[in-house]
């Protein structure tokens, strides 16, 4: 009864793109591989001082991010801004820049303890 | 003001202490009358006015010149509401009501009254709008919008013009453009009923009519400030305030002000990080709606002479800026050689937080030696009875009492609001007052008993002409000045006040005994365990001396060893500093969070308005970060952790806005019996005896460019022939 | 698009035996007769309203609202002379098709699809189309609703026009407009993470762009602006006696008589 009603209040809303769980797989699957396929022309495209490996790494990390998302219409909205952000890439519509923006190598860490949080006058 | 209205109106209008008196002297309530304000049915006491009935029912009557503490005037007219069957409009500020009236706030005759009335006040009033510091909370304003004519008639400019009266000069803390003035008198009012100096007055009548001191001379009071809270248009304005800010355009934070033991609930407002000025909070419980004008003038000495950066002393003597971490190195390697022989002394502004602290990293440490620097008696019950050393009756009850005994202390220095009660009580209430100690200008009559300590023998022994009436009296105060009791003879005095003060015959619940501290921390410093006065250091040396914004000069270099390292941690560069060879900033009461107890047991929280200049952090952070590099790390990393800590060591400290109260006085009075010294025969003393003491009392003060004003300002005026 | 179509003749057709269509929007017959009494604004500061204008939107608004019962949920005007058609999410399409089809309407030109966000409401999105028609100088604007994951059909087959706004919609709030053809951004940067236009995104952002000299390149940093919190004085200074000033309502609602 209960999981009646469940699957009731899924069918009301209104699917984005993935009817079901399982299509919502393969457009995350399908999106994966493009951006996996993509990626040796954009170490050499954009010119990243980076390696295809390192690449592939911060790909999986980034959709490892999101595994937990059981939602089908938030895994799709994902996906459609996924690829988007391909598109940008691949049209070499982005720069440099907002390439290696993915690696946050010049973020510095934040203070966690109370000593260097008194040091550095960020509370 | 809609807002504190309101708030009276749901409790019920209360009547002025006279109304109060005349009530409960009658043995049953006299009946209710029932009132119609527009239709609304409301029962209000007889004697109510239609304003306060209307208020009753959330209708809030237009007006200038009423106000709730003030004597009713009704000379504004702006208060004008039609009554039925009466064929003119009535002042609803001095109109009682009676039975089955029926008031209509809002008629056509009503609005016609109000619309004439705006058009009148306008006529005079020039119309400097923008450049006028009362624009945007101006009564006048806002009143001429809501209830104004849309347009204007007046077209007299080119002819006789609008009326112009000339400025005075009433001394450097109140601006005044009297062009801009209605002649509402609440500033004549509040001077002579609230802060009984009776300056200022009108001149002339009609067109002519002139608000002024008469003679040329200054507003010399110490609430003088409130003044320009009153003035409802912007002839009385804040001189250091003038042209520095727009009110839609600061920062209002509600603060704690910290410059006497009263906890005046304050607002602070700020803008672009500073604090621009101070303006009272209403609270019943303390400060009504006044403050005092140290609390309310002092904010510029924030500015100046403040420590921004931590400092160490160099070879050649130097204090030279470092950074944190050098200093915090530095200050932890003195404290491990030193080990356990490391002391602190709490000054007048040291927080709830930064004492607590610092007790904890001493009591680590292995550290007894945690001092105040205002002393108090030891001897008999000490401070382990919070009794002894709280002002138990509190400061709202001071205007209820009937015969009220100062010793050595003058409260309209040391407490200006505590004086303002009796005041009150002496203007309403008939109350004596008697004082022991230097004869001082109190701004109401007493009975000057002599300053020597054997008037409190005589008052014992009941031979004295006064101790019959206290004796007689049922709502006694016994008023103790802390001064006093920091005298060698302290503890005698405190022994034998206690004793006058168990043989009075009060009512139940009223407590006669109550001590008057002058500085904001030492009841909370008390509460969670310092020492009063600085003997101990006297006598242990210590290597290391930490003073918490100790500016009194308690102790000197002199009486410490060549090799003492004293650091200190506060926020001004006075007399604390100067001896220092570490200097860590802290923040001043505007910039933190911090907890003070004021002088009746009662836990306030200052809230952060401005961030600390510079480098300066809060200071129980300081005493954090310091235990973490010394090696005695202390548990907490927040404010809540430390609030914790707080409530662990003394529950009511975390209790805001409640006076904890104390009931001990029989215990203390069977240990004051095990006292041993001696009453002292040298005369009672206060060090703040005129009102040119009253302004430079602590380190905030004695930066304020605007405090020095102040005090040049009542030496000129001793000079002059008025 | 046929489908919409029949829908259309099939709501004109069971509306029209009720309501008499009058040939032109302007012959609308006068349903409001306390129009007449109505005080008649003297005050210079405050915009004089046209009873024949009002009277005119109110009828239109409820015609459209007998067409399109299913979809239109409010009709109201606003600020006086302003018509509202409120709608469901599902019906965007046919009410912009029949507004800017129907022979009684017109309203052929798209001015701006503007997108609104208010958090405490179950559906947080609002997007607000404003259209105008030449043919009869008159302007309507139809609101709908939709939270953060529900799909707006795109109305860029009807007006294409709405391309571009859509798209800014999109990139300022997230609403997701399906079947559009080129939904991406239109203002943000590459890269950017986020919709500024949504009310729980911070006025600063939350990185911050800068040149590295040392790495040649622009880096993308975290942003730490405190912003300060601000207590807004509701009571204070302006408005002392409220009770005296009554306020106008800017809404007023235009009574459709559905049958439910």
């Amino acid at each position: 009864m209960a999981q009646q009603t469940v699957r009731q209040t899924i069918k009301q809303v209104k699917p984005i793109l993935s009817l079901d769980k399982e299509e919502a797989r393969k457009r995350v699957v399908s999106l994966y591989k493009a951006w996996f396929r993509q990626l040796p022309y954009i170490v050499k495209q954009y010119d990243m001082p980076k390696s295809v490996e390192q690449l592939r790494d911060r790909l999986r990390e980034e959709f490892n991010k999101h595994q937990d998302i059981k939602d089908v219409r938030i895994v799709d909205m994902l996906v459609i801004k996924g690829q988007m952000e391909l598109m940008e890439t691949v049209n070499m519509w982005k720069q440099k820049g907002h390439m290696m923006a993915y690696f946050k190598d010049t973020w510095e860490p934040k203070p966690k303890d109370f000593l260097s949080k008194f040091l550095s006058g960020k509370d | 003001m809609l807002r504190t209205a309101l708030g009276k109106a749901l409790k019920g209008a209360q009547l002025s202490p006279k109304h109060a008196r005349v009530m409960s002297q009658q043995p049953k309530k006299p009946e209710q009358i029932e009132v119609f304000i527009d239709d609304i049915p409301v029962k209000v006491d007889p004697g109510t006015t239609v304003l306060q009935a209307a208020a009753m029912v959330g209708v809030e009557i237009p007006r200038f010149c009423y106000h709730e503490r003030l004597a009713v005037a009704g000379n504004c007219r702006m208060c004008l509401v039609e009554v039925e069957k009466s064929p003119k409009p009535v002042a609803a500020c001095a109109m009682p009501v009676m039975k089955g009236w029926r008031v209509k706030t809002d008629s056509e005759m009503t609005k016609k009254a109000r619309e004439g009335i705006m058009e009148f006040l306008l006529i005079n009033h020039p119309l400097d709008c923008p450049i006028c510091d009362q624009g945007g909370e101006c009564d006048l304003q806002d009143q001429s919008m809501a209830f104004g004519s849309d347009k204007s008639r007046f077209t007299d400019i080119e002819h006789s013009g609008k009326r112009a009266v000339e400025d005075k000069d009433i001394g450097p803390l109140i601006k005044t453009i009297m062009t801009r003035c209605i002649h509402c008198t609440r500033c004549i009012r509040f001077a002579s009923e609230v802060a009984g100096v009776d300056d200022l007055g009108t001149t002339g009548r009609g067109n002519d009519m002139q608000v002024g001191t008469y003679v040329e001379k200054m507003f010399l009071s110490e609430m003088s400030g409130n003044i320009i809270d009153l003035c409802p248009v912007g002839a009385l304005t804040s001189k250091p305030y003038s042209f520095t800010a727009r009110p839609w355009e600061i920062r209002k934070i509600d603060s704690i002000d910290v410059l006497d033991a009263v906890g005046s609930n304050i607002v602070v407002s700020s803008r672009t990080g500073e604090v621009m000025r101070i303006m009272p909070r209403v609270n019943e419980e303390i400060n009504e709606e006044w403050i005092a004008d140290k609390s309310r003038f002092s904010y510029d000495g924030l500015k100046r002479q403040r420590l921004v950066t931590p400092m160490l002393r160099d070879n050649t003597g130097e204090l030279r800026p470092v950074d944190w971490e050098a200093a915090l190195l530095t200050v932890a390697k003195q404290i491990k050689n030193a080990g356990a022989n490391v002391g602190a002394i709490a000054g007048g502004l040291a927080d709830a937080e930064v004492l607590v602290a610092v007790k904890d990293l001493l009591n680590r440490l292995g550290s007894e030696a945690l001092c105040t620097e205002h002393t108090f008696p030891m001897d008999g019950s000490g401070t382990d009875l919070r009794s002894s050393y709280l002002l138990n009756n509190g400061i709202a009850h001071a205007e209820e009492a009937d015969f009220v005994l100062l010793v050595g202390t003058n409260p309209r220095f040391e407490a200006p609001l505590l004086n303002s009660r009796l005041r009150k009580g002496y203007v309403h209430n008939e109350l004596e007052v008697a004082l022991i100690g230097p004869k001082v200008d109190l701004r109401y009559q007493y009975k000057h008993l002599g300053d020597g300590t054997d008037v409190l023998q005589q008052l014992i022994g009941g031979g004295h002409e006064v101790s019959k009436k206290l004796k007689s009296a049922k709502k006694p105060l016994i008023i103790v000045g802390s001064e006093v009791l920091e005298r060698p003879d302290g503890a005698a005095i405190l022994a034998v006040i206690q004793k006058l003060s168990a043989s009075t015959k009060a009512q139940e619940g009223w407590k006669v005994l109550n001590v008057l501290h002058k500085v904001a921390s030492q009841v909370a410093a008390l509460d969670i365990g310092y020492n009063p006065g600085v003997d101990k250091i006297r006598e242990n040396n210590p290597k290391v001396l930490l003073l918490l914004g100790a500016d009194e000069g308690a102790i000197e270099k002199a009486d410490l060893c060549d090799n003492t390292f004293v650091v200190y941690l506060g926020h001004h560069g006075d007399h604390g500093a100067t001896i220092a060879d570490a200097i860590l900033p802290g923040a001043a009461y505007t910039e933190k969070q911090a907890t003070y107890v004021n002088t009746e047991g009662r836990a306030q929280q200052t809230l952060v308005a401005v961030t600390p200049p510079g480098r300066a952090r809060e200071d129980w952070k300081v005493i954090r970060a310091l235990s973490e590099i010394v090696g005695a790390k202390l548990p907490y990393d927040n404010l809540n952790e430390i609030r914790d800590r707080l409530d662990e060591v003394a529950p009511h400290l975390t209790k805001y806005g409640e006076a904890e109260n104390a009931n001990f006085f029989k215990q203390a009075q069977d240990l004051a019996k095990n006292v041993k010294t001696q009453l002292d025969c040298t005369p009672l003393d206060v060090k703040l005896k005129d009102l040119s003491d009253y302004f430079m009392t602590d380190s905030i003060s004695r930066a304020s460019p605007t405090m020095a004003k102040c005090v040049q300002a009542v030496l000129k005026q001793k000079q002059s022939k008025f | 698009m046929a489908s919409i179509l029949r829908q259309i003749t099939k709501t004109l057709r069971t509306s029209s035996n009720r309501n008499v269509v009058a040939c032109n929007f302007a012959r609308f017959q006068s349903t409001e007769t306390s129009s007449a009494q109505a005080p008649v604004e003297t005050r210079p500061t405050v915009r004089k309203s046209d009873p024949m204008q009002r009277t005119q939107l109110k009828d239109f608004g409820k015609y459209v609202a007998d067409c399109l019962p299913k979809f239109i949920q409010k009709v109201q005007l606003t600020a006086g002379n302003e018509l509202e058609l409120l709608i469901a999410p599902e019906g965007v399409l046919p009410v912009l098709q029949f507004l800017k089809d129907h022979h009684n309407c017109q309203f052929e030109n798209l001015a701006d699809i503007a997108g609104m966000d208010v958090p405490s409401r179950p559906n947080r999105f609002e997007v607000i189309y404003n259209i105008l028609s030449l043919r009869f100088n008159s302007r309507i604007r139809v609101k709908t609703y939709t939270d953060e994951l529900t799909p707006i059909e795109s109305c860029n087959n009807i007006y294409k026009a709405a391309n571009w706004y859509e798209r800014e919609i999109w990139d300022m709030y997230g609403v997701f407009f399906a079947n559009h053809p080129d939904l991406r951004r239109i203002l943000t940067d590459y890269g950017f993470e986020g919709h500024p236009f949504r009310k729980d995104f911070p006025l600063s952002g939350y990185v911050e762009v800068r040149y590295d000299d040392e790495k040649k390149r622009v880096v993308v940093e975290p942003l730490e602006l405190a912003q300060e919190f601000r207590k807004f004085e509701l009571a204070a200074p302006w408005e002392q006696f409220p009770k005296f000033r009554p306020a106008l309502a800017s809404v007023e609602e235009v009574k459709t008589d559905k049958k439910e």
